[in-house]
């Protein structure tokens, strides 16, 4: 189970940004920008159970990315709790890495190691041992038929293939959390088919997943549950049928739509 | 940490970049380079010695002892010309290499016992116009000689005397040096500055491709997430980055061994220099530097390795994009030359103000092992000085890669 409780982030303002707001009024500057920082997280709050799959929502730059950052522990939250299965995850960054997988559009392999290298490599660094590391290997392999290419170098494979040798790479640890940051973006329809396939597999197991998307079928065809971010703040946080219910006509972009301010969409 | 360097290293042992400019460059493209350019340098002032030189001569009935003189030399062949201008026209066309123009009071000035004035033409632009000068200077030197003589007769001098007049008191130069020490001083100063700047040339592609390369890989941000500290995928990149500019200043250490003791006989004995007393002397003293000073050498270069390293890892975790980097790079390779050039200057001596300075300090260092006259007390406070700055410079990089407007500034 994973818990994201009022989590909060802000980063410095460069010094030309700082200068410019000076000389402008306060309805002219982003609700986020506050003297010195930028807020790019304010409160942002959601939870998701195993075999649960939730998906993440927001305009560009609502705080979707970061949120999902500091929930693989790659940026350190200025407030706020992440919880997986009872422990924290804030407090203990380095541990708690070997419990979640993290994937996202713009993550890659290392293209001049073959597919197995990349996935032994993450394996080992995650810790495991080599008789583990091999039992897994196979079994991750089988599952998402990459045996065919196992051997061959990064950079020689289609993006589908980089794509499967991806998830290898990102689960080969048995993580107890998935999260994937838009991992369809940019992917044709066959290679987006194979994470969305991925992610179906994960319903009803013990790992709970957590994903950011634009694309709207996606949280229909996959998601039990949809937290919507906007401007840093958590706008909706419950299940698929809770948000469809908030709009009239059962489609979800209009739900979206009515939740984020218009000029955000525009 | 372990698995991250030795990850990094097979990965870029299977880089054509990298091997081109770790392996490659110090190994063969450098050391062949620079003996290419010796040897070919070499065989066209050779060219330019044993050549037949077409000359021609004004006013030859002026002194004609002199024009025998020329004619009697092998390699001179005389070429008929009009006039003066005519002759520069064919000095200029390449017909002829050079014009002597011998005035007409010549010879009644050597008989009043004054000198004379022989003025020679040539093409100062040509690559091999300074052996032109030498040759007729060698070529006409038992005649001065002969002139010399019957003066000092007609002045009823010996020999030594006339040449007492001329040189009353005759400094006589005695080097204390040893013939290493003499060397190293001319060119060990090279020695230093090839060294250090493979080192930075080996550490810069590594650098660019273990930070930015990383970065805008989006392979970076996926071992970020790993159990691994971020201190130690620090140690690990910059240990790789160590290596292989550790490796580039070994390989071409070695390689110069090699190359020198293989091609250096055969250039010798081709430019037929081989079995002459000063180089037989230079090959002696060469064979002074044991084991101990070469491993002297390398000991200064592991400090400048870590310093290059750390710096160049650093610039490469902060530039947003490979293009960027390479834009930080330039300054970079400024910054390790300047002190280099100051080391090559003339009167620039291994003193503890230069031993305070860094770069300068080990560039001068290894040039006084390489005489064979180092101080060992200056050697060691280099040492550790530029250790001292590596491991600051370290401290500053690992400090870089915690943060995260560094590490996410894309």
């Amino acid at each position: 189970m994973l818990e994201v409780k009022n989590l909060k982030k802000r980063f410095r303002l460069d010094s030309k940004t700082i200068k410019e707001n000076k000389k402008k009024s306060r309805e002219h500057i982003d609700p986020r920008e506050e003297g010195h920082w930028f807020n790019a997280v304010r409160d942002v709050s959601f939870g998701c159970d195993s075999g649960q799959v939730l998906g993440l929502l927001g305009p560009n730059g609502a705080g979707k990315t970061t949120s999902l950052r500091m929930l693989s522990t790659a940026l350190q939250p200025t407030d706020g709790q992440i919880v997986i299965n009872g422990d924290d995850v804030i407090a203990h960054p380095l541990v708690m890495r070997q419990r979640i997988g993290f994937l996202s559009g713009t993550t890659s392999l290392y293209h001049r190691l073959t597919v197995r290298e990349n996935v032994q490599y993450f394996g080992r660094l995650h810790g495991m041992n080599e008789d583990e590391l091999e039992r897994e290997l196979t079994k991750v392999f089988d599952l998402l038929d990459i045996h065919s290419f196992a051997d061959k170098k990064a950079d020689s494979l289609s993006t589908g293939m980089k794509q499967r040798a991806n998830i290898a790479r990102t689960v080969i640890h048995q993580p107890e959390v998935i999260v994937l940051d838009e991992p369809t973006t940019g992917l044709d329809v066959i290679s987006a088919k194979t994470i969305l396939d991925f992610i179906e597999s994960y319903k009803g197991s013990d790992v709970p997943v957590i994903f950011s998307t634009h694309h709207l079928h996606e949280v229909e065809k996959l998601c039990d549950r949809v937290a919507l971010i906007d401007e840093g703040i958590t706008k909706f946080n419950g299940s698929l049928d809770e948000f469809r219910a908030l709009g009239n006509t059962g489609n979800l972009y209009d739900v979206f739509v009515n939740l984020v301010d218009e000029k955000e969409v525009a | 940490m372990l698995k991250v360097y030795i990850k990094e290293l097979l990965e870029l042992t299977r880089d054509k970049k990298t091997l081109i400019f770790t392996v490659l460059l110090p190994t063969l493209i450098m050391p062949l380079i620079m003996f290419g350019f010796i040897t070919v340098a070499g065989k066209i002032t050779k060219k330019a010695i044993d050549e037949s030189l077409n000359y021609a001569i004004i006013g030859s009935q002026n002194y004609t002892e002199f024009s025998s003189v020329l004619d009697e030399q092998e390699k001179f062949k005389l070429v008929e010309v009009v006039d003066l201008a005519g002759a520069k026209e064919k000095i200029n066309t390449g017909d002829i290499r050079f014009v002597l123009v011998i005035p007409e009071n010549t010879q009644q000035r050597l008989n009043d016992g004054l000198s004379a004035e022989i003025e020679l033409f040539y093409n100062d632009s040509a690559t091999t116009s300074a052996v032109i000068f030498r040759r007729v200077e060698r070529a006409i030197k038992s005649l001065k000689n002969e002139l010399i003589t019957a003066r000092y007769t007609k002045l009823g001098l010996t020999q030594e005397q006339g040449e007492a007049i001329n040189e009353p008191i005759n400094l006589v130069k005695t080097s204390t040096a040893d013939e290493r020490e003499s060397f190293g001083e001319k060119i060990g100063g090279f020695l230093p500055y090839i060294l250090i700047l493979i080192g930075l040339q080996g550490a810069m592609f590594p650098a660019l491709d273990l930070g930015v390369g990383e970065k805008e890989r989006g392979t970076l941000e996926t071992l970020l997430l790993t159990p691994v500290s971020r201190f130690e995928i620090v140690i690990a990149k910059f240990l790789v980055i160590f290596t292989t500019s550790f490796v580039a200043v070994f390989l071409t250490l070695i390689s110069f061994g090699l190359i020198t003791s293989v091609f250096g006989p055969m250039m010798l004995a081709d430019l037929g220099a081989s079995g002459s007393t000063k180089i037989n002397g230079l090959l002696d003293s060469l064979a002074t530097i044991s084991i101990g000073d070469v491993s002297l050498m390398f000991l200064m270069l592991i400090p400048i390795a870590a310093i290059f390293a750390s710096l160049l890892l650093s610039v490469s975790i902060y530039a947003r994009t490979f293009k960027e980097a390479q834009n930080y790079m330039s300054p970079i390779m400024i910054l390790a030359i300047f002190p280099l050039i100051l080391a090559l200057l003339p009167g620039v001596k291994l003193d503890w103000m230069w031993a305070s300075v860094p770069i300068t300090n080990v560039a001068l260092a290894i040039k006084e092992i390489f005489k064979g006259t180092i101080d060992m007390a200056m050697l060691g406070v280099i040492f550790v000085s530029t250790t001292i700055i590596a491991g600051a410079l370290l401290a500053l990089c690992n400090w870089w890669f915690q943060r995260e407007q560094v590490l996410f500034r894309n």
